[in-house]
């Protein structure tokens, strides 16, 4: 019964409170200081409550009055997101390679990733700008801008793939006196192509996201019809607009997702 | 060996190969010659060096460089010297059959894809890349299920067959690819003893009636002596035994391995009645 339990144990060690305490400072140390820059104003949502009333009214009833014309350009937003990830995957497979450690040398997939992290660190909004400027207004612009982004991505992601498979049928191929490319044909995509496939179908699915903010600048699409009744303050047609994205969205992303499941 | 045997090129000419890992000595001096058409089993206790020995002889592995001389030959033909495999290896490996002990076939593939696989080393790279083998190869392909009795398996993924069938379908790739010598680790460690008896039998024939030149590596000595005429035995990387397996007696083992000795033995009693019970069923 009356084992003496060391009482200073029922608490951490000052040591970890101390660390705890500190942590939870600087995240409020952090927060603070990035208050005034973000100009945080709570008091603004009660203030100007009433107009945010008036304004979020103006949304409703949605005006579907142009649905043909949304709609056609909802589909050529699919069809920029259809060939940025195409294009993409065309690529990522010999960028993904050589990305890999088991595949290709440091003094090649060092270089490889570094550029594919390129890739990667810009947002696809800055690419289609970029691309607005130089093959001009219109889907196409969207398209490379996808394409650059999802490139890197992918890449980085299939090497990943590679680095994980099971290497002793690899080497079942080497034995057979296979080249490089046949022992990659036959030993490491039959073992990554389902988690090929399913990477390729969830950043279709995200594209297809994103393919509507780059028409935003001009790179085709929906974007470029939200971004003119935005700015043309017509609410009921942003609505309609808006739902529409929403509509399709779900479905790719409910189809994509029932589709990947199926590979892994 | 006669004097003619003497004469020939060496199936396979191992000349004082080292080979050192980070921690030890895997492989201390070796040197073999095996002649065209034998049959030979390596054996020796976990850890001493069968496995090392064998991929140094497909070149999937390189020896050491800083000893002078080690070097491997296949048909007269180089493998590796000094530490540096050759630059001609892919033609070389194609003449050389290896069955893993852990199969190393690929799960996803269909069994006919993996044994056709085989024949890559002469194919165009047009064909290889697309995967249009000749008529010939696919033929030839399945003709080697047929011989190795799971052709019904032929268009099942790999991965669905049961342990032994897919060491007889590593073994089928073999066949396709024609190999002069098939080097086996371990074929049969990881398969029931039924399965055992079906892939060593399948070594044997394909040795005896293609005259290809057949190297086991075995853990268990029973195995080597009912299958194999000549057993090299390996001892912490070194050769202490090569001669007629009839001479491993349980006492010749335990002069060479001493307390290990019962490791390769330890199988004698249990597949002794196992070799009784096949030669009753068969004699029933
Ligand atoms: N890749 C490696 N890295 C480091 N050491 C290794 C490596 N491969 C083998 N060794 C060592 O070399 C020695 C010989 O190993 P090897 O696999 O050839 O033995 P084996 O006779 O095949 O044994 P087993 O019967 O268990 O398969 C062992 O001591 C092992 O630890
Ligand atoms: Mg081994």
């Amino acid at each position: 019964m009356n084992t003496a339990i060391d009482t200073a144990r029922l608490s951490p060690p000052p040591r970890q409170s101390l660390v705890k305490l500190l942590a939870w400072g600087v995240i409020f140390a952090t927060l603070a200081w990035s208050w005034s820059g973000a100009e945080i104003r709570p008091m603004a949502l009660i203030t100007d409550g009433a107009n945010m009333g008036t304004f979020l009214a103006d949304f409703f009833p949605p005006n579907f009055h142009d649905w043909r014309y949304y709609l056609e350009e909802m589909v050529i937003t699919l069809h920029i997101a259809i060939w940025g990830t195409a294009l993409a995957i065309v690529c990522a497979i010999p960028f993904g390679l050589l990305c890999a450690e088991n595949v290709a040398p440091a003094w090649i997939n060092q270089p490889v990733r570094r550029l594919m992290d390129s890739c990667r660190a810009i947002n696809e909004m800055v690419f289609a700008m970029l691309f607005v400027v130089a093959v001009g207004l219109g889907p196409f612009a969207g398209v490379l801008a996808l394409f650059v982004h999802t490139t890197g991505i992918l890449a980085k992601l299939f090497s990943e793939a590679v680095e994980a498979i099971d290497p002793r049928p690899v080497e079942g191929i080497r034995a057979t006196g296979a080249n490089l490319l046949e022992e990659i044909v036959y030993g490491i995509i039959p073992q990554v192509m389902p988690l090929w496939i399913s990477y390729s179908l969830y950043r279709f699915e995200s594209n297809v996201r994103s393919a509507t903010v780059v028409g935003m600048v001009g790179a085709g699409g929906i974007g470029v019809v939200l971004w003119e009744i935005i700015r043309g303050f017509y609410f009921a047609e942003t609505c309609a607009v808006m739902l529409i994205i929403i509509a399709t969205v779900s479905i790719i992303d409910i189809v994509s997702s029932r589709l990947r499941k199926l590979f892994i | 060996m006669t004097k003619a045997a003497k004469v020939m090129v060496p199936a396979i000419k191992v000349t004082r190969l080292h080979k050192t890992f980070n921690c030890c000595k895997a492989l201390d001096g070796v040197s073999l010659d095996i002649n065209p058409g034998e049959m030979v089993a390596l054996i020796g206790a976990s850890g001493s060096g069968k496995s090392t020995l064998l991929r140094h002889v497909a070149g999937l592995a390189v020896g050491d460089s800083s000893t002078q001389g080690g070097s491997i030959e296949v048909m007269g033909r180089p493998i590796q010297a000094c530490g540096r495999l050759a630059t001609d290896i892919r033609a070389t490996r194609a003449r050389i059959g290896f069955v893993f002990q852990q199969f190393n076939l690929v799960g996803r593939l269909p069994v006919m894809t993996n044994v056709l696989t085989g024949a890559l080393g002469r194919l165009p790279l047009w064909r290889s890349l697309t995967g249009l083998f000749p008529l010939e190869d696919r033929e030839r392909a399945l003709e080697a299920l047929t011989r190795v009795g799971i052709h019904e398996t032929a268009w099942q993924r790999a991965s669905t067959l049961s342990g032994g069938q897919q060491q007889r379908a590593a073994i089928a790739r073999t066949l396709v690819q024609r190999a002069e010598i098939i080097l086996a680790d371990e074929p049969i460690a990881s398969l029931d003893p039924e399965s055992s008896r079906r892939v060593m039998e399948t070594l044997a024939t394909i040795n005896a009636e293609d005259k290809t030149t057949v190297v086991v590596c075995l853990h268990q000595v029973d195995f080597a002596i009912r299958y194999c005429p000549r057993t090299i035995a390996l001892k912490k990387g070194q050769i202490v035994f090569d001669g007629p397996s009839a001479e491993l007696t349980p006492s010749a083992l335990r002069d060479l391995y001493g307390a290990e000795a019962d490791e390769l033995s330890a199988p004698i009693q249990g597949s002794a009645s196992f070799i009784t019970d096949t030669a009753l069923a068969v004699a029933g």
